[in-house]
């Protein structure tokens, strides 16, 4: 076969052309047709979703983006000021302070309970006795409400006579103040974080493992693949695409949490663990400004849309490949 | 959560008063708080549902809105004009809504309360907290008080004889109680713990300061409020103060009395009653401390209930609450667990005069006790909303209280936070 009829059909496979050579109705000769009945049926079935769809999430978007243009509060709309209230928040060091913690507590949020998770995943792969067991208590963190979790993480670490701080100081580390010091409190919300998330990661590796085709480990075992090649060049690859999608469910779980910072610090001390969310929270809801607090939520959704659609390009080209 | 505050900014805002709401059919429709134990709401419902409207006003609702979210409750109530004709709430919540033109002003109903003895009941000073420049923006309903505890046998076992009653006197209660590994100063400014900021506040119009001016303008960086925040600093470098305070939590405080780590220190009236148990009989209150500039005083809390223009008949509105104000005093007289009263004839009662902390708190407290407004005022106003449970005061007590600061540095971050929030 010559090199050029095989380009010419890579090229024309790459266009959509079928190997009858027929391929797909040139777009610029459709024959131009109104909407069929069939269109208009399902287009009926489907407005009143569309509808709720547009009510219940497009105008509250759409009001919100007004608010955020104006100087009122819960009561009064206010005035229209421009860019005022996002100019004034990205001048303002608390949003950069809540910033750089919102990046911290999202990324050790993120890789902490994916690395837990995908060991777990792994572990309970193999038989383990009562390994259902095992999985059920594993679960217990994504499964009990947050309240709880944080009231009882309050009592582990809040007072010199909770738990850690004893064991702590019988261990010859002193009075550690695991809410009270800014950077501890820093550490200890974001292990906390990772306490609450690992069992939804350990789920969605499970899940990704079990659909690798155990076959492919032996044929590699029969090439001489150690276990640590095995899990790099089998495993990873294979389980990519749900990583990729974990990551990215993560982050938007990390950067909207509120109940994780808020119940076990309240984004103290000294506003250490204030996070975005927790800022657009207390702007609204405590100081009333309306127009810089949605601002924040805004400025919070477009950064998260950005790293959504970096990751999404992740998955696509892991399709691709 | 940035889709929840996206959908808090969407209550449809504009549109003053109006009928339409305020309970259809000429209804008076009354919100209440849960203000004590279970046992309050009951009481308070069938107090409110036995009001028996003259011809051609309306009968009276009752609901109870729980403290979780309150603020975004009466809100999104208020800007929709489906909230109440009238509610008590949180403590500035009145002047918050007086400034939204959404309040009712009590002046009608208080000179109607002067022929009827209702008026002169209240509890002295306590109906000029009310008064803004429009008018009365709500009525007193019960007072939220901060006062000073002592646990009476820790005090005994540090050798202390009587309670301190200056603030030399309570440095050194402080400095005998360290001794046997108590906190003299027991407090918390962690997550929803304002009492820890009330604390501070306290100190300052204890020594004569406060955070507004005459002119109701934020002044917090004065002499008082500078030497009032050196004592604070000075007894928490001193370990006087339990260095995870800045974020305890209003329970891990109640705990730490529990343990009997807590010595001394700023609290509620009921703090006894949550502590409970040996450790709450062995609580006391003791008298206001005289500060070095010879004054006494403390932060408290009118709470208060309020009239809103949304309303079927405003004469309605006025009616119900001369009857419940007539007919109120087994809310405290039944130990439902209500803050303190307004009325003198209720702290005249057999029953009240039964609890001697109660007694006390009324008598010596509450004439040298001051609002938010102190030291200009004792009038509130709308801009006190910007000290009240924000996150300018959460900051400024965790930065005191962790002791990294001085006092001019803190109250200056302050006085900056708080004009920008009232920006």
């Amino acid at each position: 076969m010559a090199t050029s009829t095989v380009t010419n059909r890579i090229e024309k496979a790459r266009k959509g052309v079928g190997v009858s050579g027929q391929g797909a109705p040139d777009q610029g000769r459709r024959k131009k047709k109104g909407i069929s009945a069939r269109a208009w049926t399902l287009l009926a079935f489907a407005f009143p979703s569309l509808f709720l769809l547009v009510l219940l999430n497009l105008y509250p978007v759409i009001y919100a983006g007004i608010q955020s243009v104006r100087d009122g509060d819960l009561i009064d709309p206010g005035n229209f000021v421009g860019l005022k209230n996002y100019t004034d928040v990205l001048t303002q060091p608390s949003f950069w302070a809540a910033t750089r913690f919102t990046i911290i507590f999202t990324i050790v949020g993120v890789f902490g309970s994916w690395l837990i998770g995908l060991v777990l995943a792994l572990l309970l792969r193999t038989k383990v006795p009562a390994g259902g067991l095992f999985k059920v208590l594993l679960l217990l963190p994504w499964v009990v409400p947050v309240v709880v979790s944080a009231t009882s993480w309050n009592w582990l670490v809040a007072t010199p006579q909770s738990p850690l701080p004893m064991l702590a100081n019988a261990l010859g580390l002193g009075n550690v103040l695991f809410l009270a010091d800014p950077v501890l409190a820093q550490v200890t919300v974001c292990v906390f974080k990772v306490w609450v998330s690992f069992p939804f990661m350990m789920m969605m590796m499970a899940s990704a493992l079990a659909a690798v085709d155990v076959n492919v480990y032996e044929a590699a075992k029969m090439d001489g693949a150690t276990n640590w090649q095995s899990f790099s060049h089998i495993t990873m690859p294979m389980i990519s695409r749900s990583t990729y999608i974990s990551w990215i469910l993560m982050t938007i779980f990390c950067v909207n949490d509120f109940p994780t910072i808020f119940l076990l610090t309240g984004g103290g001390p000294v506003d250490a663990t204030t996070s975005l969310v927790v800022l657009s929270y207390r702007t609204v809801f405590q100081n009333f400004q309306t127009g810089p607090g949605v601002a924040i939520a805004f400025v919070m959704t477009l950064v998260l849309v950005i790293v959504s659609v970096v990751l999404y390009r992740q998955i696509r080209k892991v399709n691709i490949e | 959560m940035a889709a929840a505050t996206l959908l808090a900014a969407c209550s449809p805002s504009g549109g003053s008063g109006g009928g339409g709401g305020g309970g259809g059919g000429g209804t008076i429709k009354f919100w209440n708080m849960p203000w004590g134990n279970t046992e309050f709401n009951t009481l308070d419902e069938e107090i409110t549902k036995a009001y028996k409207p003259e011809d051609g006003l309306g009968a009276a609702t009752y609901q109870v809105i729980q403290w979780a979210n309150f603020t975004q409750t009466f809100s999104s109530a208020v800007a929709s004009n489906t909230g109440p004709a009238v509610s008590s709430g949180g403590g500035t919540q009145a002047f918050q809504f007086e400034a939204q033109g959404k309040i009712a002003y009590a002046d009608d109903l208080l000179e109607s309360w002067k022929e009827s003895g209702l008026y002169d009941d209240f509890l002295p000073g306590l109906l000029d907290t009310m008064k803004v420049e429009k008018g009365y923006a709500a009525v007193p309903y019960n007072l939220d008080m901060r006062v000073l505890w002592y646990n009476t046998t820790l005090l005994e076992a540090a050798g202390i004889s009587a309670p301190p009653t200056d603030w030399q006197g309570y440095m050194d209660a402080c400095e005998a109680l360290k001794k046997n590994n108590v906190y003299g100063y027991g407090t918390g400014a962690g997550a929803g713990a304002f009492t820890g900021t009330h604390a501070l506040v306290s100190w300052m119009i204890n020594n004569g300061g406060g955070l507004f001016d005459e002119d109701q303008k934020p002044n917090c960086v004065t002499p008082e409020n500078i030497e009032a925040m050196d004592f604070v600093l000075e007894m928490v470098s001193k370990g006087y103060v339990d260095p995870a305070s800045a974020t305890y939590t209003s329970a891990n405080v109640d705990s730490q009395w529990e343990a009997r780590t807590f010595g001394m220190g700023y609290n509620t009236g009921g703090l006894a009653n949550n502590v409970g148990g040996d450790v709450g009989g062995e609580l006391a209150v003791m008298s206001p401390l005289k500060s070095p500039s010879g004054k006494q005083g403390a932060l408290f809390f009118p709470n208060s209930i309020m009239m809103y223009t949304n309303t079927p008949s405003q004469e309605g509105s006025e009616a119900f609450l001369t009857y419940y104000y007539q007919n109120m005093t087994p809310l405290w007289t039944e130990g439902t667990g209500i803050g303190l009263p307004p009325l003198k004839s209720i702290t005249e009662t057999e029953e009240f005069q039964a609890d001697p902390t109660n007694v006390k708190i009324i008598t010596e407290w509450q004439p040298v006790a001051r609002t938010w407004a102190a030291p200009g005022g004792d009038a509130l106003f709308f801009d006190v909303t910007a000290v009240d449970g924000t996150p300018a005061m959460d900051t400024f007590s965790q930065s005191i209280l962790g002791g990294n600061t001085d006092s001019k540095t803190a109250l200056t971050a302050l006085q900056s936070a708080i004009e920008g929030a009232l920006a």
